[in-house]
């Protein structure tokens, strides 16, 4: 048992049901003001970008600019395969292809 | 479902779970989206506290869908809501909500337990396949997270606002990334991207 593993785990459990949970028990009778519906549906767009590009670009605290860079190619693989709607562990698994063959060639 | 959750399984016990962990992990949080971006997050030793504000603000959708299903739910009891609301996941909630609005609650409670139960059988395939690889970045697979950040999102770009909100949003982040510790700027970087954007974005155009 590692407990700082398990204590991030409940707190991820607790924080998640609180999304979850309290407007379903509250049976809502209105929905929710457009302004915040329009929020909370543009989080994704803002978390997961913000999330990505430093995984793929920046390194323990450098910013890794180069085209030599296996991940970067991988990265507009990824995001030209998606946006054209294909499958979406289709398009992981080529992302994930892509950077494996330039890694074995360089 | 199942196999997005061995490919979770997989990776996860790569990046150094458990696979106790891993399994603790899906049956309490059970939101797939935040357990990948939890776990590099813990494999780089990232802030217990920006891990769980991270895993908010990434599940703080479920707000809105939630709220769109409540009217469904009027009748049932509160000790069955409690458990429903558990298996909350987009999956099921597109599909109720695409078969007849407002949703049938049997429709989501049937497709909500069937994609639990794949989910949880992929993760523990999963976890017992991912000690098998022996140098995950040779076959690309350290790149397999933020792949699937960026599958994600590139999936859901429609409007151009899209494409400028997760434009802007990427170039903040790495910016935030070499001046804050701890990956605070997903959280930060996500709150207000998302928040400036939702003043300027037209709600009626969607």
């Amino acid at each position: 048992m590692r407990a700082g593993v398990w204590l991030v785990i409940a707190g991820m459990a607790i924080v998640t049901y609180l999304t979850r949970a309290p407007l379903l028990l509250a049976l809502a009778r209105r929905p929710l003001p457009p302004r915040v519906r329009l929020w909370l549906r543009l989080i994704p767009l803002a978390v997961l970008p913000a999330l990505a590009l430093p995984l793929v670009l920046v390194d323990h605290g450098r910013l890794t600019l180069s085209l030599a860079h296996p991940p970067l190619w991988g990265a507009v693989v990824v995001v030209t395969l998606a946006a054209c709607r294909a499958n979406v562990l289709l398009t992981v698994a080529v992302g994930v292809g892509t950077v494996a063959v330039l890694r074995g060639l360089g | 479902m199942f196999v997005y959750g061995t490919v979770f399984g997989g990776l996860a016990v790569q990046a150094g779970l458990r696979a106790v962990e891993v399994w603790g992990m899906s049956v309490l949080v059970f939101a797939g989206a935040s357990q990948f971006i939890a776990v590099p997050m813990l494999a780089a030793g990232a802030s217990p506290v920006a891990i769980v504000v991270t895993t908010y603000v990434v599940n703080m959708r479920h707000y809105l869908m939630a709220a769109t299903l409540a009217p469904a739910f009027r009748g049932f009891p509160r000790r069955w809501l409690a458990l429903v609301a558990h298996v909350l996941n987009d999956e099921s909630f597109a599909i109720a909500v695409a078969r007849r609005n407002p949703p049938d609650p049997w429709v989501y409670i049937g497709s909500a337990v069937a994609i639990f139960g794949a989910f949880l059988a992929g993760v523990v395939v999963g976890t017992q396949l991912g000690g098998l690889v022996a140098d995950p970045a040779r076959w690309g697979l350290d790149f397999a997270f933020p792949a699937v950040f960026l599958a994600l999102v590139a999936a859901q770009l429609r409007h151009p606002a899209d494409w400028l909100i997760a434009l802007v949003s990427a170039v903040v982040a790495i910016a935030a990334a070499l001046v804050l510790p701890d990956n605070w700027h997903i959280v930060v970087t996500g709150v207000a991207v998302s928040g400036v954007a939702a003043r300027f974005v037209s709600p009626e155009a969607r």
